[in-house]
C-alpha cells in the first residue's frame, strides 16, 4: 500500500521532474527552430546576392523573368497575401518610393534580414523572412519569403510533441515514482518487522532483505554489524556482572563467616583479633576490586589524554625494573632486563608505570620458581617496542583471545588471588596511548609485545 | 593535636572522632562547609580533615576559598573518588594530602601526624640524624653508629622519607606514593621486599631494630631501644 506520505512525495517529486523535463524539451525545441531559421536566413542571403549578381550580368529584365513579373503586374493586398500563401514568396519593386510592380502591401521590409509573423487569413499565421535590396538608378526590391514548409512542420511537430508529453508524462512519472517508493518501503517495512523479532532474541536473529536496492542491503549489513557489536558488549557485560558477583560473593561470605565466628569467640581476645584481621583483609580485597573498576573506567574515558607529556620511557622502565629486581629475586625467578637508553614517548607516566607493573605482576603470578622473566625495551623509528615475557606455562590457546576481557580468568575456580582486571587495565592503557598490544603466539610462556608511538618530534 | 573535621556523614564522623579521641586528639566537628570555613578562619588547628562531597558545596571549592583567604593549616581531603586525576585536582586546589574512602583509621592517623608535624624541609638541611643513624643528603652516605651502610636507590629513598617522619607510623600506601610516585597499589610485596632489604642492612648487624613493624598498618622509625 502506498501511504499518504509516499503519495505526497511521489506527487511532489514527479511534478518537479515533469516540469524540469518540460522546460528542457521546450529549450531543445527552441534551439532546433532557431537553427532552422539560421539555415533559411543563410540561404535567403545567398539568394539575394544571386539576384544582385544576375542584375549585374543579365540586366533587370532577366530578374523580372526570374520572378515571372514580365507583365509588370501589381498585386493588391489580398492577391499579394494569396500569392505569398501559394508560392511562399512575394516581391515588390520600387523606383524611388513608387511601386513599379509586385505586391502593393502593408508588409514591411528593411535593409537587414528580419523575421515577422503575419496573418494569412485561412492559412493561419506564417513566419516571414524579409529584406530590401537597393539597386542602381534608385531601384529597390522588397522581398518576402515564407518560412520553409519543412521547418514550419517541424515547428508544429515540436509543439505537438510538447503537448502530448506534457499530457501523458505527468501521471506516468508519478505512477513510476510511487511504484519505486512502494517497493522500497516494502523492503524497509520487512526490515523493521525483522528488527522487532531481533529485539526478542538479539543474540541469535539477524536481518535479511530480499531486494536489489543496494542502499537497503547496506543498511541491513550495518544493522547486523551493530547487532554483533551490541551482542559482544552484552556478552562482556554478562561476564562482568558474573565476575563482580563472584569476586564479591567469595570475600563477602568469608567476612560473614568471620562475623559469626566473632560472636562465638567474644570471650577470647586473641581469636577475636584473628577474625578481625582476616575479615579486614577480605574487605580490602573487595575495596581493591572496586578501586580497580573505577580506575579502569577512568582510563577508558580517556580523561588522562589531556595531561599527556613527552618523557624518558627508558628511565621510567629502568626505575621500575630496579624496584622489581629484589621482588623477583626473593620469589626465586630470574629477571633479565635490557633497555635501550633515552627512548622518549608521549603519554601518561603514571599509567605507563601501571602497565609495566601489571604485566610484571602477571608474570610473577603465573610463572613457577626458577622461571625466566624478561623485560626489554627497543627503539624503532616511530615507536618504542616493549616486551615483557616469561617462560612459564603460558596461556592456553582457547583463553588467549579473552585474557584482556574484564573479570576474565583462565582459572575458573578463582582460587588464586586477583580480580581479573589487571590485563583489562593494561589494554585500556594501551588504547589511550594508541599503542599496539599483542600476546605472542607459539611461545613457551606468556609474552606481551607493546608498541608505543614515540612522537620524538614532540620531544624536540 | 587540635583537629577540625568537616564531614556530613554521621557514621564516618563518629568513627573518626572515636579514633582520634583514643589518641587524645581534640576534635571539632562541622557537618557543612560554610560553618567549617568560619571555624577554620577563626581558630588555629593543627590539621583540617575535609570531606570532598558536602551538602551544597564541593569540598574542593571550600579548600580553594580557605587557601585564597590565607588559611595555611594543612588539609587532608577525604573522598570516595579514587582516580589519580581527582587526586591531582584535589592537591592543586590546595589540599596537602588526599585519602580515598574507605580507609583504615591507622592510615588516616598516620597521615594526620605526618601533616601536623610537617616542618618545611630546609634546602640546607644536609644531614638527617635520628639517634645513632645519620644520613647525608649531599653525599647520600648513611652511617649507623659510625658504620657506613650501602643502600640501593629505593632503599635510600625509603630511609630518607622515614627519617623525615621519625617516630611516626608510615603506611605502605604512603611509601608507594612518596617513594615510587604510584597512585595505584601493585599486588605484590613491592614495599615489603624493599623495606625488608633495608632492614637487613640497617638493623641486622646492630643491637636493636630501628625500623619497627606496626602489624597491619605499616612501619615506624625509632631512634631508641624502647621507642
Amino acid at each position: 500500500m502506498v501511504s499518504h506520505y509516499h503519495l505526497k512525495r511521489a506527487l511532489l517529486s514527479g511534478g518537479a521532474l515533469w516540469a524540469a523535463m518540460l522546460l528542457l524539451l521546450w529549450l531543445l525545441g527552441q534551439l532546433l527552430v532557431w537553427q532552422d531559421k539560421q539555415t533559411q536566413q543563410h540561404e535567403f542571403s545567398e539568394f539575394l546576392s544571386d539576384i544582385e549578381n544576375m542584375l549585374e550580368e543579365h540586366g533587370f529584365e532577366q530578374v523580372l523573368q526570374e520572378f515571372e513579373l514580365e507583365d509588370e503586374v501589381i498585386w493588391p493586398e489580398h492577391e499579394a497575401r494569396a500569392h505569398l500563401a501559394d508560392e511562399g514568396w512575394l516581391i515588390a519593386v520600387f523606383e524611388q518610393d513608387k511601386l513599379l510592380f509586385g505586391a502593393e502591401t502593408q508588409l514591411t521590409a528593411s535593409p537587414t534580414l528580419q523575421w515577422q509573423t503575419v496573418s494569412l487569413g485561412e492559412e493561419g499565421d506564417a513566419e516571414l523572412l524579409s529584406a530590401t535590396v537597393n539597386l542602381s538608378d534608385g531601384l529597390r526590391i522588397h522581398y518576402w519569403q515564407k518560412q520553409d514548409e519543412l521547418h514550419a512542420h517541424k515547428n508544429a511537430f515540436y509543439a505537438q510533441l510538447m503537448y502530448w508529453f506534457a499530457l501523458l508524462s505527468l501521471p506516468l512519472m508519478v505512477a513510476a515514482i510511487a511504484c519505486v517508493q512502494a517497493k522500497r518501503s516494502r523492503a524497509l517495512q520487512a526490515l523493521s518487522e525483522q528488527l522487532v523479532q531481533v529485539a526478542h532474541s538479539p543474540d541469535s536473529k539477524r536481518t535479511k532483505v530480499a531486494t536489489s536496492n543496494s542502499d537497503i542491503i547496506t543498511l541491513s549489513v550495518s544493522i547486523n554489524r551493530m547487532l554483533d557489536e551490541i551482542s559482544r558488549l552484552h556478552g562482556n557485560l554478562k561476564t562482568m556482572s558474573v565476575g563482580i558477583a563472584h569476586d564479591l560473593k567469595t570475600p563477602l561470605s568469608r567476612i560473614s563467616n568471620r562475623l559469626q565466628s566473632m560472636y562465638q569467640d567474644l570471650d577470647d581476645p586473641t581469636r577475636l583479633e584473628g577474625h578481625i584481621d582476616k575479615a579486614s583483609n577480605e574487605l580490602a580485597q573487595v575495596i581493591n576490586t572496586f578501586n580497580n573498576l573505577v580506575r579502569l573506567n577512568a582510563i577508558e574515558s580517556g580523561k588522562h589524554i589531556q595531561g599527556f607529556k613527552t618523557f624518558d620511557l627508558s628511565a621510567l622502565i629502568d626505575e621500575l625494573a630496579q624496584s622489581y629486581l629484589p621482588v623477583f629475586e626473593d620469589s626465586e625467578r630470574h629477571f633479565e632486563v635490557s633497555i635501550v637508553p633515552a627512548v622518549h614517548c608521549h603519554g601518561d607516566k603514571d599509567l605507563l608505570g601501571q602497565l609495566i607493573c601489571n604485566l610484571l605482576e602477571n608474570a610473577l603470578e603465573h610463572s613457577q620458581p626458577n622461571a625466566h622473566v624478561w623485560l626489554r625495551l627497543q627503539s624503532h623509528t616511530l615507536s618504542a617496542l616493549l616486551q615483557i615475557g616469561d617462560d612459564g606455562p603460558g596461556i592456553p590457546v582457547k583463553d588467549q583471545a579473552k585474557v584482556f576481557d574484564k573479570f576474565y580468568r583462565a582459572d575458573i575456580s578463582r582460587g588464586r588471588p586477583g580480580n581479573g582486571l589487571g590485563l583489562s587495565i593494561v589494554r585500556a592503557i594501551c588504547e589511550v596511548h594508541q599503542a599496539q598490544l599483542c600476546l605472542l603466539d607459539n611461545q613457551p610462556g606468556a609474552v606481551f609485545n607493546i608498541e608505543i608511538p614515540t612522537r620524538q618530534a614532540l620531544s624536540n | 593535636m587540635h583537629i577540625l573535621l568537616v564531614e556530613d556523614d554521621p557514621d564516618t564522623a563518629e568513627f573518626i572522632c572515636a579514633g582520634l579521641a583514643q589518641h587524645n586528639a581534640q576534635v571539632q566537628h562541622c557537618d557543612n562547609a560554610e560553618r567549617a570555613m568560619l571555624s577554620a578562619s577563626a581558630h588555629a588547628f593543627d590539621v583540617i580533615i575535609f570531606d570532598r562531597l558536602l551538602p551544597n558545596m564541593d569540598g574542593l571549592d571550600a579548600v580553594r576559598i580557605l587557601r585564597a583567604s590565607n588559611v595555611t593549616t594543612p588539609i587532608i581531603m577525604l573522598t570516595a573518588l579514587s582516580d589519580t586525576a581527582d587526586r591531582v585536582t584535589g592537591l592543586e586546589a590546595g589540599a596537602d594530602d588526599y585519602l580515598v574512602k574507605p580507609f583504615a583509621f591507622a592510615e588516616l592517623y598516620a597521615r594526620l601526624k605526618a601533616l601536623a608535624r610537617r616542618q618545611p624541609l630546609r634546602a640546607d638541611t644536609l644531614e638527617l640524624v635520628i639517634g645513632e643513624l645519620r644520613l647525608n643528603r649531599t653525599s647520600r652516605k648513611v652511617l649507623r653508629a659510625g658504620r657506613e651502610i650501602e643502600l640501593m636507590p629505593k632503599e635510600y629513598q625509603i630511609l630518607e622519607y622515614m627519617m623525615q617522619h621519625p617516630e611516626q607510623l608510615i603506611t605502605k600506601t604512603m611509601l608507594l606514593e612518596q617513594v615510587w610516585g604510584f597512585s595505584f597499589d601493585p599486588k605484590t610485596s613491592l614495599v615489603q621486599t624493599h623495606v625488608s632489604r633495608l632492614r637487613n642492612k640497617l638493623d641486622k648487624p646492630f643491637t636493636f631494630d630501628m625500623i619497627k613493624t606496626i602489624r597491619g598498618s605499616g612501619y615506624l622509625l625509632t631512634g631508641s631501644t624502647d621507642g
